[in-house]
């Protein structure tokens, strides 16, 4: 009982006063960069892009289908904790959790950005399609960032309560705030959150599989007139995608939290768990994409045949070798391949980092390569890559998601206070 | 003019520098001659031309003149003068004093209430006809054999519906086949198909994008988020985005006009009000059908290619040649069912 003191010495954040002064000023310094290019996208209008009535999708389009694959991965990794009962992951659940809200806030801001009308967002709300893949995943993200929202709260309270209670100074306060009320500290009071934990899970996993990723998928592959995108697989490669990012997301975060928040050691076995877990989802990635290739190349339909000719030969081929094939799916399994490498804190991390890297390829080479040809012979043909608008307002809103990232990690009690093992 | 020789332009005949008016004087009739081959009182149709003039000069004021001559022309012209039409009165801008207007004998009611009966009454009278009668299915039938390449379907459209550049409701595709020197072309021009099943309303997520009765896929610019969804479910590439850009390098003041697409007059084209920032598309000249004008590619073009009308009507052109064994629609096999027809 000598670290039940230490357990309330409740001081999340970086250990190191240096390195936080310097991240801090780094996410600044994009965001005002970012923050400048918003003023011009915002006054020029969707003239600041590079897209053209060919091309009507660009970056924009493909970050936001990213952060949406990245939130809803990282929320499939936390159930495996919160529904499955997986007692090792309870270390890492809430962290999945919080990445999994802040993906979906910068998802918003990518998809509310690429509207021709920004000043019409609402309007999805008041108007609807019944037809309209698009429509229904308006509505499915808001009851998903619903979901996730209750179950951080189930599984944070008890240790938001005693924060609030044992603690002290801003983040006390803020702890018996977001509690809502709910200050008891009891095992049943756990019992409790544990039960509706587990609810607000099985309502979730459908909702992110089913609606959220694969609804994001079926919104591509509903496109007829895209015969790359038309294909029943063409959903399930969005979500295997989806759970590949947000594992790698969590292994990358995990890392990086233990060593320079908490300054613990990393739990080798939970690292050794989620890299053969990250490994696995790389293969059947791989395997999906190889088979709806085969499927496409071998139908010999035109169009299918000449988009996939522009991703592997096209002028944005590099990213499909380098960024996708490369950072997405062989650097990783080549670090995965070796338990001692699997048991490396370092060379996870960068196996989470050049996946997390590697998939923004995959959901440029979803996007853009279908949009190069024209959908009639005899239309100009497409050519996309995107402006500095559209780079800088993208650097900008992803440090927005890293700034929200962090200001809850140094705040929040994102690391189980009892160190996961409840 | 003072017909110095160095004041013509080169190439430009000396056509003697007449005074044009003098010109005008010498084409008019002579007033009597004309009026004298009437039945009706020539005397009084001298007096009140002259005095319309000083109407106009403003040396007689609308409500005297019309005091003046009410009476006479009553007498001259009887009932043909009590219900014909007085434009000075109850139209959108009567010239003339209420009280004047009152006392007149001609009050049967303005221009426009006269020309809106005409109307009511041609459709009773001609529902076979060809005016727009409420319940048409708008087609267009293209024929290819016809279609010469030289755009000015294109051209007539950017004209008509003043679409900023980028945006070309209509294009022609233009296809060579062969070998020289056996070489054809086919030119394929390429407004919106107008689908039957609209992929783009499909998927458009408030409702912006809507088939009308008519036929009509309509663009609603006010609810347009502009998310550019139906632009990707588009077979067609009919679809196009307004980045918001103008020809005002090109022509001063080239936002001044715009079209009243849909029906809707939004004014001129000013900084982000839409329709900047939204999807467009042919309309197939709704503004034009409406006032029973064909589209202005149909209109325009020279191999008279271009053919516009009635699809529910089994009896009409375009039936009888989307009916023909020549007829074909774009991707059939898209399951849109395009109102637009083309002739092989």
């Amino acid at each position: 009982m000598a670290t039940e003191h230490s357990r309330f010495e409740f001081d999340p954040g970086f250990v190191s006063d240096r390195l936080r002064v310097a991240w801090y000023a780094f996410l600044g310094a994009i965001l005002l960069v970012g923050g400048y290019a918003t003023w011009l996208r915002i006054t020029q209008g969707m003239a600041s892009t590079n897209l053209t009535s060919t091309t009507p999708w660009g970056a924009w389009v493909a970050f936001y289908i990213y952060f949406v694959g990245l939130s809803a991965g990282a929320f499939l990794v936390s159930t495996l904790a919160n529904v499955f009962g997986v007692e090792a992951m309870h270390r890492i659940d809430r962290d999945a959790l919080f990445a999994a809200i802040v993906s979906m806030a910068v998802a918003l801001l990518f998809v509310w950005t690429d509207l021709g009308r920004m000043d019409r967002m609402y309007h999805p709300f008041v108007w609807r399609q019944f037809t309209s893949a698009l429509s229904w995943e308006v509505h499915a993200y808001v009851a998903y960032i619903g979901v996730l929202v209750t179950e951080l709260y189930f599984s944070m309270r008890y240790d938001l309560a005693r924060v609030a209670e044992r603690g002290s100074g801003l983040r006390a306060r803020l702890a018996a705030l977001l509690t809502l009320g709910r200050r008891a500290t009891t095992e049943a009071s756990r019992t409790t959150d544990r039960t509706w934990l587990t609810r607000a899970g099985v309502v979730g996993i459908p909702l992110a599989i089913f609606m959220v990723h694969g609804g994001t998928g079926v919104l591509f592959a509903v496109s007829k007139a895209r015969p790359y995108w038309n294909s029943g697989l063409f959903p399930v490669i969005f979500i295997v995608s989806a759970v590949l990012s947000g594992t790698a997301l969590v292994m990358l975060l995990y890392v990086l939290r233990t060593k320079l928040f908490d300054d613990e050691p990393v739990d080798r076995d939970l690292l050794d768990q989620l890299a053969k877990l990250l490994a696995a989802f790389v293969v059947v990635d791989v395997a999906l994409t190889a088979i709806e290739a085969l499927i496409a190349i071998v139908s010999f339909h035109p169009h299918v045949v000449e988009t996939w000719q522009i991703i592997a030969f096209g002028e944005m081929s590099w990213s499909f070798w380098w960024f996708m094939v490369g950072f997405g799916w062989v650097f990783p399994l080549v670090l995965l391949s070796k338990r001692e490498w699997r048991r490396t804190p370092w060379l996870m991390a960068l196996a989470g980092l050049s996946v997390v890297i590697g998939i923004v390829a995959v959901r440029f080479n979803i996007v853009v390569p279908p949009q190069i040809r024209p959908v009639m012979e005899g239309l100009p043909h497409g050519s996309y890559f995107p402006s500095a608008v559209e780079w800088a307002t993208s650097a900008g809103m992803i440090a927005v998601g890293l700034l929200l990232y962090t200001i809850g990690a140094e705040l929040l009690p994102l690391t189980p206070l009892d160190g996961g093992d409840h | 003019m003072s017909g110095a020789s160095d004041d013509r332009l080169p190439g430009v005949p000396d056509a003697g520098a007449a005074d044009p008016d003098a010109m005008v004087d010498a084409e008019a009739a002579d007033p009597r001659e004309e009026l004298s081959k009437t039945d009706h009182d020539t005397d009084l149709g001298i007096a009140m031309a002259e005095d319309a003039k000083r109407v106009s000069r403003g040396e007689l004021s609308a409500e005297e003149y019309w005091e003046r001559y009410d009476e006479a022309a009553e007498r001259e012209f009887g009932d043909a003068y009590r219900e014909a039409p007085n434009p000075s009165i109850e139209s959108g801008d009567q010239t003339i004093a209420d009280e004047t207007a009152d006392s007149l004998g001609c009050s049967v009611g303005s221009m426009d209430s006269v020309a809106c009966e005409l109307s009511a009454d041609g459709d009773a009278t001609d529902a076979t006809g060809d005016g727009a009668d409420g319940d048409e299915r708008w087609g267009m039938v293209i024929d290819v054999q016809k279609c010469v390449g030289c755009d000015s379907c294109t051209v007539a459209c950017k004209a008509e519906n003043r679409t900023p550049p980028g945006v070309s409701y209509n294009v022609v595709m233009e296809e060579e086949h062969g070998d020289f020197p056996e070489v054809t072309r086919t030119n394929v021009p390429r407004p919106c198909m107008q689908c039957e099943n609209p992929p783009c309303v499909q998927v458009c997520p408030v409702s912006a994008t809507y088939k009308m009765d008519n036929g009509v896929v309509n663009v609603d610019y006010d609810r347009c988020i502009g998310c550019r969804y139906c632009m990707i479910a588009c077979p067609y590439g009919a679809r196009y985005f307004d980045f918001g850009e103008n020809y005002d390098d090109e022509v001063d003041e080239a936002g001044e006009v715009t079209s009243p697409e849909y029906g809707v007059d939004r004014g001129k084209r000013e900084g982000d009000e839409s329709p900047v920032g939204n999807v467009r598309k042919c309309s197939f000249c709704t503004h034009r059908l409406e006032r029973g004008e064909e589209p202005a590619c149909v209109e325009t073009c020279v191999g008279d290619a271009r053919n516009m009308g009635d699809l529910n009507d089994p009896d009409s052109e375009v039936s009888e040649m989307a009916d023909s064994s020549r007829a074909f629609q774009l991707k059939e096999s898209e399951g849109t069912d395009p109102n637009v027809y083309y002739l092989k």
